[in-house]
């Protein structure tokens, strides 16, 4: 052997690719398929177990609670807005009269 | 501006273009880093379960480099667990656990030609990070980068590891011609 230039080639030629076998690409798609579909299934069946249990009702109801207290809440909001609103432009009007009497 | 997050389809389809890109390349490493084909196919297959995982992280992270390091990477990470798992059964025969016990058929291509046997010979000897720079540069042409980021070393740290593989390989192979 004449050095490292020698070894070099020498390891091309030793170390050439392997070709996979020609059905392992086809069995990694299908394996990679089956866990995709299994755990499309597992969420489904997990949602479907998880409404049925009433344990879980709690939280969505407590959600909707909250919702419509917020709901309720900014209707509120807006009425006494708009009483206020109008309050202050019956008192300017008042006012502007009281003006113009004088 | 992020960009939108992609549907599973896309991912996927990216995913498969991904592994029909370096199934060859994932096939060779692990042929020569365990030795048999039927352990190769088990990693090259485990490997690609554990990349699709992750595959969305690692190409928003990847920045728009090359995927193949990183599936080499978990590759190195399952073959070295491959081998802790086989040291931990002391029932599992020598032959069977020691890395790459039988060079497959490029034995068979390279009989005739003393010289390739002996280089497959000395690679076989090789400690594993070595034989691995070597596999990855020779059978998969893999430059220092791409290896160092497979290995999770420095580009320097991999330079140098490179030598000093072929360095090792060298004196081996001189050796076994001694004694020819």
């Amino acid at each position: 052997m004449s050095g490292p230039g020698n070894v070099e080639s020498l390891l091309r030629e030793a170390l050439s690719p392997v070709e996979p076998p020609a059905d392992l690409a086809s069995r990694v798609t299908s394996r990679l398929q089956s866990i995709s579909d299994h755990a499309a299934d597992e969420l489904e069946n997990w949602e479907l177990a998880a409404m049925r249990d009433p344990r879980n009702w709690l939280r969505p109801a407590l959600a909707l609670l909250g919702g419509g207290a917020a709901g309720a809440g900014l209707v509120l909001l807006r009425l006494h807005q708009r009483q206020r609103r109008d309050a202050e432009s019956g008192s300017e009007a008042a006012h502007a009269g009281d003006g113009d009497a004088h | 501006m992020s960009e939108p997050a992609k549907t599973k389809a896309q991912l996927d389809e990216e995913f498969a273009a991904l592994y029909r890109t370096h199934m060859r390349d994932l096939y060779s490493y692990a042929y020569y880093r365990i030795g048999n084909h039927h352990d190769a196919e088990d990693l090259v297959e485990q490997t690609f379960l554990q990349a699709y995982r992750h595959f969305e992280r690692a190409q928003r992270e990847s920045d728009g480099r090359p995927l193949r390091p990183w599936l080499l990477r978990i590759a190195h990470n399952l073959a070295a667990n491959h081998y802790r798992y086989r040291s931990r059964r002391p029932q599992t025969s020598l032959e069977e656990s020691g890395p790459v016990a039988a060079l497959h058929s490029t034995e068979e291509l390279v009989s005739g030609r003393d010289e390739l046997a002996r280089v497959l010979e000395g690679v076989k000897r090789l400690p594993d990070d070595r034989r691995e720079a070597l596999i990855m540069r020779f059978a998969l042409g893999m430059d220092n980068r791409e290896i160092a980021r497979a290995l999770g070393r420095t580009d320097g740290a991999t330079k140098v590891l490179l030598h000093r593989a072929i360095k090792q390989l060298e004196s081996l192979v001189a050796l076994a011609e001694a004694g020819a």
